[in-house]
Formats: structure tokens, C-alpha cells, sequence
């Protein structure tokens, strides 16, 4: 689809710009003829009528030319020469126009002799312009369609995914309690496959009740307590208020995550994650607060898991929703906040609108 | 004679397994167990192990750089879930890499290729020397670990004033204490960035930053003062790298 008639505003922005241009092609008529403004409308309306749909044109010769992968050459003959035939055209237009009005405007034919090279150029420039239009115009749609690509896939890259390696530390535990402890290795088995199953029917969502998020992110506690043992500690305090709003799946439980990669597993004593939850009429305020060592190896410095939930906020919320870190000496805090979106609200919304 | 083994990951669960494993091996007897990289090192000077079970990500110390402060002789396993280090593993000689979880059968293979190794007894290049060739290219060490008998000291490379090469050994200095190392000091200079440390003369590599300034000699050579006051020898090969840099930054 042509993007000028794609829509109506486009359209008539369009049509819009004809304005100063066959105000401009008539001034140049009447002062290059000498004719009267009356003369010089009547030839340049049709004209510019006509020039209104040729100029739309280029769409398709510019798409067959792209400006990358065309010789220079090939490109500028090809363009010089539509533009010629056009103003040709539109000159023979304007000599029959003049024919035509013989009879109302005597002496009209010889005064528009002058008038006729200034006419040609104009047409061509005015052509060539709109050839430098749409090859602005096809630019704009390839780069918005590239950056709708690239969205696409980093949504895609960005959707919540399972840690592997969280997996074969897991699996790992498992296999060393086998022999200790089946009952424990057993217990264990039930909450991996607790959270597994929850992160991939979460995963799926676009959002998710808080209430559930809190859930899936307990069962991924209940695994990393087997294997961390006493180093990891938890405290938690969420208001009620919280559980219904809707947030996008595995927001917290990446969090939390990080706060034992990078904050419980860098100590030799571990410590305690605390995670608050509190409900305003702003939104949600999720606070995750953790120790670590500064002094950590560098193997364990990366925040993939942080910029992971910051874009996703981003691409949801815009600017409503903020991923704030704040580090003192040896404290992590992580200050979640965005909007709370319950269904209650979007049903009343709906109705609202209907 | 039993292989005198050290298990060192911060996981007790992890230490568990091999711990059981190891149960059956005649040849094989646990001297100690260790949580972190610092208890690693200790451990391994004290005990004067043949084996080490070493896991990568702990706290204090990871597992390459315990690898770099203990006696190359020690052959170690590496046990993490981690494929990604098993090139660095192996380029730090190590003797095999287990993939958490593994079982008994893969656990044996590793122990096989334990007792060729020890059984050769060939002297490798220090740890330390190993490392660098497994460093990415552009990415540069952000801190040294140093081993000063059983204690381990961490020198962030941006503390580091200047080295300077002792026969087998690198002195480091930094706010004003000194520590010995041993590597030698072209292979600390490739592991540390070349835009901030520059090797002024054969036995000599400085921090830039520490520079404050350069002053004639000899006929050929210069003296550069840091901002602790320490004179460092120039050549003049090394004056033309020091003002090359300079000039860039």
C-alpha cells in the first residue's frame, strides 16, 4: 500500500504541500508570461490536478530502484528520464489547456510561448522532489520495519527463560541426596518439578496474578534452600493488597535469583534475602534486599538477569514502572516498582468504554 | 602410598557426592574439605595434597585462582555445572572436568586419568603462567591474587603501583607494601590491560596512573618517580612505549 494514501492525514498532508507549489507554479506562469492571475489559475489548477497523482508515482519506480543495490548511473537515468517525460507531458497538457482556452483569454497562446521552458524545469524539479520523497518515505518504513523485527526477537529473547544451570546444580543436589536421604532427594524432586512446571505455564502469560509470581518464586526458593542448607535465609512480608495485581510472569523470581548468584552464593556464611512486598494506590513496591561480597571473584559479576526484567518493565510499562539498585558497602537492594493492573480495573475499564 | 586429597566446593551437598564416590577407592584418602577459595589454598599448603576436586564459582576465591597459588603439581578435577570454563580448564592443565551431576562411571574415568598423571610426575609451567593463555583477548585481569604462606591477599590491579622481576618471582607493589608472586613478569604484563601498565625497562612494569614524573639518568637511560616517590629505571625501549602511551592518553 502507498504510505501517502495509506491514511487520511497522510493524504492530506499531501495534498496540503500542493498548495504552496501550485501557488509557486502559478507565480512563476504569470511572471514569466505576463499573464494575468486569472490565466495563470486556469492553466495551473488542471496542471497541478494532474501533478497531484503523477507525483505518487515514484512509489513504484523507487521500490524497483532501491538506493542501495542501483548503479549511480542506472539510478539517475532512470529518474532524468521519467522526470523528463513528465514535464513533456505536462507541457503538451498545458499547450492543449491553452488551445482550449483561446477563445476566453485572447493573445493567451503567445504570451505562453515564454512561459513554456520555466514550466518544464518546474515540473521536472518538482518531480525530482517527490522521487527524494519517496525514497525518504521507503527508508522510514524499512527502518520501522527492522526495529519492529528487532522487538520482536528481543521480546522473544527476552521471555522468561529457566536458568540451565540452575537446573544442574538441582539435579546435582538431587543425585548427592539419593544416597543420604531419599525422602529429602524425593521432596526435592516435587519442588523442581513444582517450579518447572509453574515457570512454563507462567511463561506463557503475558501477565500473571502477583499472588502467583510469589508462588513460583517460594517453590524456587524451596530448591536453592536444599542446596545452599543454613547460608540461605529468607525473610518475607507482602501486603494483601498485592496478590491480585497483574504483573508479567517471572518478574520476582529472577530477582531473587540474582540475589542468590551474585549476593548468599559469594559468602561463606551465606546470609538472609529479604523480600517485602507493599501495595499504594501508586502500584506495587517490591523490595528485595540482599548481602554479598564486593570483593567476589570475577566469575560471578554479570547482571544479564537484572536487565532482562528492566527491559521487560520497559516494553510494558514505559516510564511507569522503575527497576531502581541501590548498593551500600555489602547490601544489594533491588526496588521494583510499577503499576498495579487488576482485572477488576480492566473489566470496569471495559465496561467503561462500552 | 594413598593419594592425598583435598574436596573443595562451597556446596555441602556437592562435597557429599564425591564423598561418596570416593568411598570404594582404596587408594584414595580425603585430608580436607573446604567451602571457599581461601580454605582451598590453606588446605593446600598445609596439607600437601596430590588431588584436589576443585569447583569454579565459590566465595573469596574462584577455582582458577586457587589453581594459580597452589603448587602445579597438585593434579586437580574441576566439578562444576558450568561447560563454560572447560577450555580454560584445560589450558590451566587441569587434569579433568566433571559436569555436575555425573555419575560413578564418568567419576572413575576421572580418577583413571588422576593416577596416569601422578604416575608421570612431569613438572607443567606454573598455574599462573597457564592462565593467560586462556584469557579472552581484551579482557584483562581486574585483580591479583597473592599467596603469602598460607594467607591469600587480593591486589585489584588498579592498587598496583609497579612490578618488578626477582629471578622466578614478581614483587608487587602496592600502597606501599610489597608482595611476591611467582610468575614472571612478562606474563603479568600480558595479563594486565597495556593502555595502564607499561613495561619501562626488562625488569620493570608500571601504572601509568602512578607516573607523576620522568628524569634523565644515564646518557641512555631514564627514572620515572611515582606519586609515592619510588624511582624506576627507563630503558630506552621502554621510555618509547611510556611515551607512546602518554602521547595517546
Amino acid at each position: 500500500m502507498h504510505p501517502i494514501l495509506s491514511t487520511r492525514n497522510s493524504f492530506l498532508l499531501y495534498l496540503a504541500a500542493w498548495v504552496p507549489l501550485g501557488l509557486m507554479l502559478g507565480f512563476m506562469l504569470s511572471v514569466s508570461g505576463r499573464l494575468r492571475w486569472t490565466e495563470s489559475a486556469s492553466i495551473t489548477f488542471p496542471i497541478v490536478l494532474v501533478m497531484v497523482f503523477v507525483c505518487l508515482s515514484p512509489w513504484y519506480s523507487c521500490r524497483s530502484l532501491p538506493l542501495r543495490s542501483t548503479s549511480k548511473e542506472k539510478l539517475l537515468g532512470q529518474h532524468l528520464i521519467a522526470a523528463m517525460c513528465v514535464s513533456t507531458a505536462v507541457v503538451v497538457i498545458a499547450q492543449i489547456l491553452v488551445a482550449a482556452f483561446g477563445s476566453v483569454f485572447p493573445g493567451l497562446q503567445g504570451q505562453f510561448r515564454p512561459a513554456r521552458p520555466v514550466l518544464a524545469t518546474m515540473v521536472a524539479l518538482i518531480y525530482l522532489l517527490s522521487i527524494a520523497l519517496h525514497y525518504t518515505l521507503l527508508e522510514m518504513e524499512s527502518s520501522r520495519r527492522a526495529e519492529l523485527l528487532s522487538r520482536e526477537a528481543e521480546l522473544k529473547a527476552l521471555k522468561a527463560q529457566v536458568n540451565p544451570h540452575f537446573l544442574f546444580n538441582s539435579l546435582n543436589s538431587i543425585s548427592a541426596l539419593t544416597a543420604v536421604d531419599a525422602a529429602k532427594a524425593r521432596q526435592m524432586c516435587i519442588h523442581l518439578s513444582d517450579f518447572l512446571r509453574n515457570s512454563l505455564r507462567l511463561g506463557e502469560r503475558a501477565v500473571v496474578p502477583f499472588a502467583e509470581e510469589l508462588t513460583l518464586t517460594r517453590a524456587y526458593l524451596e530448591v536453592e534452600q536444599v542446596r545452599f542448607g543454613s547460608r540461605l535465609r529468607v525473610f518475607q512480608d507482602f501486603d494483601d493488597g498485592c496478590s491480585d495485581c497483574e504483573v508479567p510472569p517471572l518478574l520476582v523470581q529472577p530477582l531473587i535469583e540474582n540475589a542468590i548468584k551474585h549476593g548468599i552464593a559469594t559468602l561463606v556464611d551465606g546470609g538472609e534475602i529479604s523480600m517485602t512486598g507493599r501495595r499504594s494506590r501508586e502500584g506495587v513496591r517490591v523490595v528485595i534486599e540482599n548481602p554479598f561480597d564486593p570483593d567476589a571473584p570475577e566469575t560471578r559479576k554479570s547482571g544479564f538477569g537484572l536487565i532482562n526484567v528492566r527491559n521487560r518493565l520497559q516494553a510494558r510499562y514505559g516510564s511507569a514502572a522503575r527497576l531502581e539498585i541501590q548498593v551500600e558497602e555489602n547490601r544489594y537492594r533491588v526496588i521494583l516498582s510499577l503499576p498495579c493492573e487488576t482485572r477488576k480495573v480492566k473489566l470496569e475499564e471495559k465496561a467503561a468504554r462500552e | 602410598m594413598k593419594i592425598r586429597t583435598v574436596l573443595v566446593d562451597d556446596e555441602d551437598l556437592s562435597r557429599q557426592i564425591l564423598r561418596e564416590y570416593l568411598r570404594d577407592e582404596e587408594d584414595v584418602e580425603i585430608v580436607a574439605e573446604c567451602a571457599n577459595g581461601f580454605d582451598a589454598v590453606k588446605a593446600a599448603t598445609e596439607h600437601k595434597p596430590g588431588l584436589l576436586f576443585l569447583d569454579v564459582q565459590m566465595p573469596k576465591l574462584d577455582g582458577f585462582e586457587v589453581l594459580e597459588l597452589i603448587d602445579p603439581e597438585v593434579a586437580v578435577v574441576f566439578v562444576t555445572a558450568y561447560d563454560r570454563y572447560a577450555m580454560k580448564a584445560f589450558d590451566a592443565a587441569a587434569v579433568d572436568y566433571l559436569l555436575k551431576p555425573f555419575d560413578l562411571e564418568r567419576f572413575r574415568t576421572a580418577l583413571q586419568r588422576v593416577r596416569r598423571r601422578l604416575g608421570e610426575s612431569v613438572r607443567g609451567p606454573a598455574a599462573s603462567e597457564l592462565k593467560n593463555a586462556a584469557q579472552a583477548p581484551g579482557q584483562y585481569a581486574r585483580r591479583i591474587v597473592v599467596k603469602d604462606g598460607t594467607r591469600v591477599h587480593i591486589i585489584p590491579t588498579g592498587q598496583l603501583d609497579y612490578a618488578e622481576a626477582q629471578d622466578d618471582y614478581v614483587a608487587l607493589h602496592s600502597a606501599g607494601k610489597s608482595y611476591l608472586k611467582q610468575q614472571t613478569i612478562s606474563s603479568l604484563e600480558t595479563a594486565l590491560d597495556p593502555m595502564r601498565f607499561v613495561r619501562v625497562h626488562r625488569s620493570f612494569l608500571v601504572n601509568l596512573e602512578r607516573v607523576t614524573k620522568i628524569e634523565p639518568y644515564t646518557k641512555e637511560t631514564r627514572l620515572v618517580i611515582l606519586a609515592d616517590g619510588a624511582q624506576i629505571p627507563v630503558s630506552r625501549a621502554g621510555y618509547t612505549r611510556l611515551k607512546a602511551l602518554m602521547e595517546r592518553s
